[in-house]
C-alpha cells in the first residue's frame, strides 16, 4: 500500500490559488524531490500534507490513514511523519539532549534513560556526540539542523519531509546537511524534499515532481527531468534561461533605451560585458534592418524583440517577429555591413515569414 | 541638633521604627498581594486579547486601553468614594483591587507581545512530532514567553511598588505615609524624606536582586550542563 496518498488537494490564499488540485501517490522507500520556482507552493504543498498549512479540499491519506478526515485524530497520524524546516526550530528553551527526548518520553512513553541511549546513538551517526548537553544557540545553523533531523527520527517516522532543510545555511554547512539526508537515503528512508540544490535532488531522489501553474507540472525519474524536460516551464527552470522583452512601434524608437534595457538584462544575470555588448550590436543592426526593409514612412509598425539566457549554459537567443513587408536580409544578394556583423556572430540563423510576420531566430 | 541626635529623632524615639516598619508592611503586602491577583488575571485578559472572536477581543483591548491610559490614583478615588463607597470594604482591600487592576492591563500587554515575539516555528516542529496545542503551548511557547517577558515584568513589579505611594489618599497608613507623618512630627522632613526614598530604592534593589539571581541559577545550570 501507498505511504501517502493525496487527491485533489487544493489551496488558496485570499485571491490567489496556489495549489489547484494535486495528486499524489508516494510508495514506501521513494525518494522525491519537489522542486520547482519560488511562490510555486512547494512548501505550501509540503505543510498541508502534515496538517500545518490547512488545505481547502482535498484528502491527503498518511500511511491509509486520512489526516484531512474530519475528527481526525491528526497528532496521532503526525507522529509517524517528521517534518525538518528550513529554520531548524529546535527548541530554544532547552539543551540537545532535551530536544532529542521531549517527544519520545511524552508521546511514546519511553523511558529517558532509552530515549537517552537512542539519542546519543543518533547523534553519533551524525557526528555531534559531544554537544549532547550543549544549548542550540550555541551550535551553527548546519549543526542545528542535523540535529533537528536526529530530533524527528527519535519518533522512528515512516516518512520525512524535508523543507529547503539547506536554504537557511551558510554554503560552508550545506554539505554536512546534505551528507545526513544521503545517509537516511541509502536506509530507503521515504522522504520528500522541497529543495533548491538541484545537484542534490538529481543524485538522492528517485523521483522528481516539477510543481508549476499551481500542479504537478512535469514529473519522471532525475535523468528525465534534468537531462530531458519535456515541458517549456520545466526547460525553463531547468536550464535557468531568463528573457528579456522589448516592443518597436514607431520608427525612430528610443535606442539607447533598448541597449540600456540589455546592459541591466545583463549585468542582473552575469552576461559578461562581451556577451552583453555582442548582444546590444545584433539587436541593433536587426532592428535598424528590418525597420529599413519592411516598412515604409507611415506604416504601423509590430515589432517585437525578445531575448532568452540560459543560466545553466550561457546559451543566448535573439528572436525578433515584424510585421510589414516580407523580407529576409540574410538571403540578399549582396550584404550589408549589419548583416556581415550577424553572420559573423551567430551560431545559427533562422529567418522565415509565415502570414504576414516576419520571425527570425539568431543563436548567438 | 547633631546628625546622630536627628536620626534618633526620626527613627528611634517613641518607637517610630516600628511605625515606619508597620508602613514598609503595608506597602509590601498591597504591592504582593496586586501583583499575585494582577497577574494571573493579566493572564485572563491577554486570553481574550488574543481570541479570534471580535467581541471578546474588542473588551479586552478597552480594558486594556482604559487601564493604561489613566492614572491609577483616578482609579482608587474612583473606586474608594465611587463604585465602593457603600460596600464598606476596607481601604486596604479597594487598593489592592485597583492595583491588580492596574497590573492585569500591563501584564496582558506585556504577556501579549512576549506571545508575539515567541518562535511560532518552534510551536509549529513541536506540532508535527504530534504534541496537542495544549502541550506544545505549555512545554515549548510558554518557557519562551516567561524569558521574552521576564526584564519587563521585574520593571512592572517596581513600577507597582512606587504606584502604591498613593494610598495615603484612602487613608491607607503605608510607608510614604508614615514617613510622610513622620516629618511632620519630627520636624525633620529633608532627612526624614530621604530616609524614605532610600527605603523605597532598598525595595527596588531586592526585587532586581531576585530577577538576578534568578537568571543567575539559570546561567550556572546552564554551565554544568555543558
Amino acid at each position: 500500500m501507498s505511504l501517502i496518498e493525496v487527491k485533489g488537494l487544493r489551496k488558496s490564499f485570499d485571491d490567489l490559488e496556489v495549489l489547484k488540485g494535486i495528486d499524489l501517490t508516494v510508495d514506501k522507500g521513494e525518494r522525491i524531490a519537489i522542486i520547482g520556482g519560488s511562490g510555486c507552493g512547494k512548501s505550501v504543498f509540503l505543510r498541508s500534507l502534515c496538517l500545518l498549512t490547512k488545505p481547502d479540499a482535498g484528502q491527503v491519506f498518511i500511511d491509509g490513514q486520512e489526516i484531512t478526515a474530519k475528527g481526525a485524530k491528526v497528532d496521532e497520524i503526525r507522529r509517524s511523519m517528521g517534518m525538518v524546516f528550513q529554520k531548524f526550530h529546535l527548541f530554544s528553551e532547552m539543551d540537545v539532549m532535551d530536544n532529542l527526548c521531549l517527544a519520545p518520553v511524552r508521546l511514546k512513553g519511553m523511558s529517558r534513560e532509552d530515549a537517552e541511549k537512542k539519542a546519543v546513538g543518533l547523534l553519533e551517526q551524525v557526528g555531534l556526540a559531544s554537544r549532547a548537553h550543549a544549548w542550540p544557540t550555541v551550535l551553527s545553523g548546519g549543526q542545528q539542523q542535523r540535529i533537528a533531523i536526529c530530533r524527528c527520527l527519535m519518533m522512528e517516522p515512516k516518512v520525512l519531509l524535508f523543507d529547503e532543510p539547506t536554504s537557511a545555511l551558510d554554503p560552508t554547512m550545506v554539505g554536512e546537511v546534505l551528507a545526513v539526508i544521503r545517509m537516511l537515503a541509502k536506509r530507503d528512508m521515504t522522504m520528500l524534499i522541497v529543495t533548491h540544490e538541484m545537484n542534490f535532488a538529481r543524485e538522492v531522489a528517485n523521483r522528481v515532481i516539477f510543481l508549476a501553474d499551481g500542479g504537478i507540472y512535469e514529473e519522471g525519474t532525475p535523468k528525465e527531468i534534468f537531462d530531458n524536460p519535456k515541458r517549456e516551464k520545466t526547460i525553463d527552470f531547468i536550464y535557468k534561461i531568463k528573457y528579456f522583452s522589448y516592443e518597436i512601434n514607431e520608427k525612430d524608437f528610443d535606442l539607447m533605451q533598448l541597449q540600456g534595457g540589455i546592459q541591466g538584462f545583463g549585468e542582473k544575470y552575469g552576461l559578461t560585458q562581451r556577451e552583453t555588448y555582442r548582444l546590444q550590436i545584433c539587436c541593433e543592426e536587426l532592428v535598424y534592418g528590418m525597420l529599413s526593409h519592411c516598412y515604409s514612412e507611415n506604416d504601423t509598425i509590430e515589432m517585437k524583440l525578445n531575448i532568452s539566457y540560459a543560466e545553466s549554459d550561457h546559451a543566448t537567443e535573439i528572436s525578433l517577429s515584424c510585421d510589414g513587408k516580407a523580407f529576409n536580409p540574410f538571403e540578399q544578394e549582396e550584404d550589408g555591413l549589419g548583416v556581415t556583423i550577424l553572420k559573423k556572430m551567430a551560431k545559427s540563423i533562422d529567418c522565415h515569414t509565415e502570414n504576414g510576420v516576419n520571425r527570425m531566430i539568431i543563436k548567438l | 541638633m547633631s546628625f546622630s541626635d536627628k536620626l534618633n529623632k526620626i527613627l528611634i524615639q517613641g518607637g517610630s521604627w516600628k511605625t515606619i516598619l508597620g508602613g514598609l508592611g503595608v506597602t509590601i503586602r498591597i504591592s504582593l498581594m496586586a501583583l499575585l491577583i494582577g497577574t494571573a488575571l493579566g493572564a485572563i485578559i491577554c486570553l481574550l486579547r488574543t481570541r479570534k472572536n471580535p467581541i471578546l477581543r474588542g473588551i479586552a483591548s478597552l480594558y486594556i486601553a482604559i487601564l493604561r491610559g489613566t492614572p491609577v490614583l483616578m482609579l482608587l478615588l474612583l473606586l474608594y468614594y465611587g463604585i465602593f463607597a457603600r460596600a464598606g470594604l476596607a481601604p486596604v482591600m479597594v487598593a489592592v483591587f485597583t492595583f491588580s487592576l492596574n497590573v492585569s492591563a500591563h501584564v496582558a500587554e506585556l504577556l501579549r507581545s512576549s506571545l508575539e515575539a515567541a518562535d511560532k516555528g518552534q510551536a509549529e516542529a513541536a506540532r508535527t512530532l504530534g504534541f496537542s496545542a495544549w502541550d506544545t503551548f505549555r512545554l515549548i511557547t510558554l518557557p519562551q514567553v516567561l524569558r521574552i517577558a521576564k526584564p519587563v515584568y521585574q520593571s512592572t513589579i517596581v513600577n507597582l511598588i512606587q504606584w502604591t505611594s498613593v494610598v495615603g489618599y484612602v487613608t491607607i497608613t503605608d510607608l510614604t505615609r508614615v514617613i510622610n507623618n513622620t516629618a511632620s512630627r519630627t520636624m525633620q522632613p529633608l532627612l526624614t524624606i530621604i530616609i524614605g526614598m532610600l527605603i523605597y530604592l532598598a525595595l527596588s534593589y531586592i526585587v532586581y536582586g531576585i530577577f538576578a539571581l534568578t537568571d543567575k541559577i539559570k546561567a550556572m545550570r546552564r554551565r554544568t550542563a555543558a
